[in-house]
């Protein structure tokens, strides 16, 4: 069920307890991803040996203790080295997140049972061995140092700190057993059965000990865990710092590499310098966003598109100088106008004169976009009806989703193309949908060319 | 009309390499008077020298890690006569408020070219502030101006006037101050009036979005 499909066939996982999938500590899940064979022979495996002087139990015992929690193809992913790794996993998108651990509270519920059952079975003065308040301590630690195996192998890392109600539960249960146990061997050694003064007595004198040897402890204990958090710090910072290095090396050393040997080809040089500027600059500055939730990003994405594909009239990479202001939700209309955007903008990369200038702002009620460029610009009324480009492709566009399309150009002035789309308040007002004050009659030409 | 005086500057940059760049690439009427390379000899030689321009890099080694925006507020005694111009590769807007609050009269990123460069440094030792279309943007975003929210009133330092919007969203469209002045039907020193008033409320608004957002970086 979990046997991942992830890994090279000839590469093995490494050995670890996941949580998904597990019956009781994930051995026999994480064992069977190990050998590559199916779960359930594994859990045969430890049931047939179980009663052969507990071999079974043991082994599971064994691994139980030994064995990290962790999904093995994260694990194998992770051992990559770092320079092949693209990016370092971010933290809290683990599969499962937060599981009711089922089996502890089963097991703590179990033992504290027993320990009730005991007190009563002792309090009737029926004389049983030490082996049991012997075995309510040992379950009681086993409760209490479990915790410690969970802290250690990283799994409560990504919750809060560790103090989950959980392992509260999980330590007192354990405290409360252990100190059970321990008062009926007490009371066993003396030879005597337990008088219920006695006990509380014992137990009152145990908690003020106890209370003392915390006081004590507390300042060690406080410093310990501060010592915790500035290494968990450090911890995460070097991380980073691995992350930023893969980055480096994956993308910024090659192009610089690609750029000394094609030292000799200047437009080239500078569109690879251009589009490596860019990449960085995404991935340092901004928040990137989900695919399909913003409009500045496809923008962006449009515009590293057209400054990849398309030079100036010398031949040269024109870079445009991109302002976003607000974010909308891509929509139908916005789709329209990021088309007519980018052909506005190849047209002035192409046939304008650098620099370029783009501009996006999102207003409540409508999408704006200026795209200008310091050349002598193009004549609307010069450019023949037969001629696709500008007419249909930008203001076409813009116009069936009930938007507007200027192109203003004066001489000496550059030229300067204006397209806004209404956008809707509402969410859901998108799909085909006629946005207010679009032309009447232009709806269905509008639908014709999306489904078409 | 005899050559007016250059305007003395010290360039502030960790990178050898960008400071020679840059010294190339301004023109004659800009002359630099000295160079630092950390936060703690920026500041020396700022008050050692007390130049009417700084050229300053928004990301600096030394002191107390504070970068550009160090500088600035150990040298806030000099801000009278002394002005400091922010210079950047970044775009995060956390670096633009961060500088800008601290007391620089403008922004603009390392990809400027060298007249345009020499023209801001002009502009900023005439007291005037700078902005580039980047700047521009976030000053409209930060102000919620793309949503219609301006000002009545002439004091307000939370929102701006209907006028300032107009000439940020001109300076965000790739206008030069000379290009919006023509646009507007206004003068250039109009223009400039219009862009203090704006660098002023961004320096001292306490509009919530500015300030949460900046506290939220641990800038304020």
């Amino acid at each position: 069920m979990s046997t991942p499909t992830l890994a090279a066939p000839t590469a093995r996982l490494p050995l670890r307890r996941p949580e998904r999938g597990r019956w009781l500590a994930g051995v026999a899940v994480g064992l069977a991803a190990h050998l590559n064979v199916p779960v359930v022979w594994v859990r045969l495996a430890f049931a047939l040996t179980a009663p052969f002087g507990g071999v079974g139990i043991l082994l599971y015992a064994f691994w139980w203790l030994t064995v990290p929690v962790g999904d093995p193809a994260d694990a194998a992913a992770q051992a990559r080295p770092p320079a092949l790794a693209r990016l370092a996993r971010p933290q809290g998108t683990d599969d499962d997140g937060r599981r009711w651990p089922v089996t502890d509270v089963a097991v703590g519920a179990l033992l504290v049972l027993v320990a009730v059952v005991l007190i009563a079975v002792r309090s009737d003065r029926v004389q049983l061995d030490w082996v049991l308040p012997s075995l309510i301590v040992l379950a009681g630690l086993g409760l209490a140092w479990s915790q410690l195996d969970a802290v250690q192998r990283g799994r409560l890392r990504r919750r809060a700190g560790g103090r989950t109600p959980v392992s509260v539960l999980r330590l007192l249960g354990g405290m409360i057993l252990a100190g059970v146990g321990v008062l009926l061997l007490v009371s066993q050694a003396n030879g005597e059965g337990v008088e219920p003064a006695a006990l509380v007595q014992s137990i009152v004198a145990s908690i003020a000990v106890l209370g003392g040897v915390a006081l004590v402890l507390t300042p060690w204990w406080l410093r310990l865990v501060r010592e915790l958090g500035d290494e968990r710090a450090a911890r995460a910072r070097e991380s980073e710092r691995a992350d930023i290095a893969a980055h480096l090396h994956d993308s910024v050393l090659q192009t610089l590499a690609l750029i000394r040997s094609r030292a000799d080809d200047p437009a080239e040089v500078a569109r690879m310098a251009r589009a490596q500027e860019r990449e960085l600059r995404e991935w340092l500055y901004d928040d990137r966003p989900a695919p399909g939730t913003s409009v500045a990003a496809a923008l962006r994405g449009i515009v590293a598109e057209v400054e990849d594909s398309r030079s100036g009239p010398s031949g040269d990479p024109v870079a445009i100088e991109t302002v976003v202001v607000g974010d909308h939700v891509p929509d139908a209309s916005t789709e329209a106008l990021l088309q007519a955007t980018r052909e506005a903008l190849v047209n002035a990369v192409v046939h304008g004169r650098p620099p370029v200038s783009l501009y996006l702002e999102v207003g409540p009620r409508m999408v704006e976009v200026f795209v200008r460029d310091h050349g002598d610009g193009f004549d609307l009324d010069a450019v023949g009806p037969d001629r696709f480009g500008v007419r249909e492709s930008i203001i076409g566009r813009v116009r069936r989703r009930g938007g507007e399309a200027t192109v203003d150009c004066r001489p000496g002035r550059g030229t300067e193309v204006h397209l806004t789309v209404p956008v809707g308040e509402e969410p859901g007002h998108d799909e085909g949908a006629v946005p207010e004050g679009s032309v009447p009659g232009a709806a269905p030409a509008d639908a014709r060319e999306d489904h078409a | 009309m005899t050559e007016p005086e250059p305007v003395e500057v010290v360039l502030v940059d960790d990178h050898h390499m960008f400071r020679t760049g840059v010294k190339a690439s301004l023109d004659d009427r800009v002359l630099v008077i000295g160079e630092a390379d950390t936060v703690d000899s920026a500041i020396a030689l700022v008050r050692e020298l007390q130049p009417p321009v700084v050229l300053l890099d928004v990301h600096l080694p030394g002191g107390d890690g504070g970068g550009g925006a160090e500088v600035i507020r150990s040298c806030a005694d000099l801000l009278g006569s002394t002005r400091f111009l922010a210079l950047s590769v970044s775009d995060a807007s956390e670096d633009v408020v961060a500088v800008i609050r601290a007391g620089a009269r403008g922004y603009v990123t390392k990809a400027i070219d060298g007249p345009a460069l020499s023209d801001a440094v002009r502009r900023v030792a005439g007291g005037d502030a700078v902005f580039s279309p980047r700047l521009a943007g976030f000053v409209l975003d930060a102000f919620g101006a793309a949503a219609g929210d301006v000002a009545t009133g002439d004091d307000e330092l939370d929102r701006l006037s209907a006028r300032e919007r107009e000439v940020m969203r001109l300076i965000a469209r790739g206008f030069s101050y000379r290009e919006v002045a023509t646009e507007l039907f206004i003068s250039i020193k109009t223009v400039e009036t219009h862009v203090s008033a704006v660098l002023r409320k961004l320096q001292l608004s306490s509009r919530h979005e500015l300030t949460r957002w900046a506290a939220a970086r641990r800038l304020l």
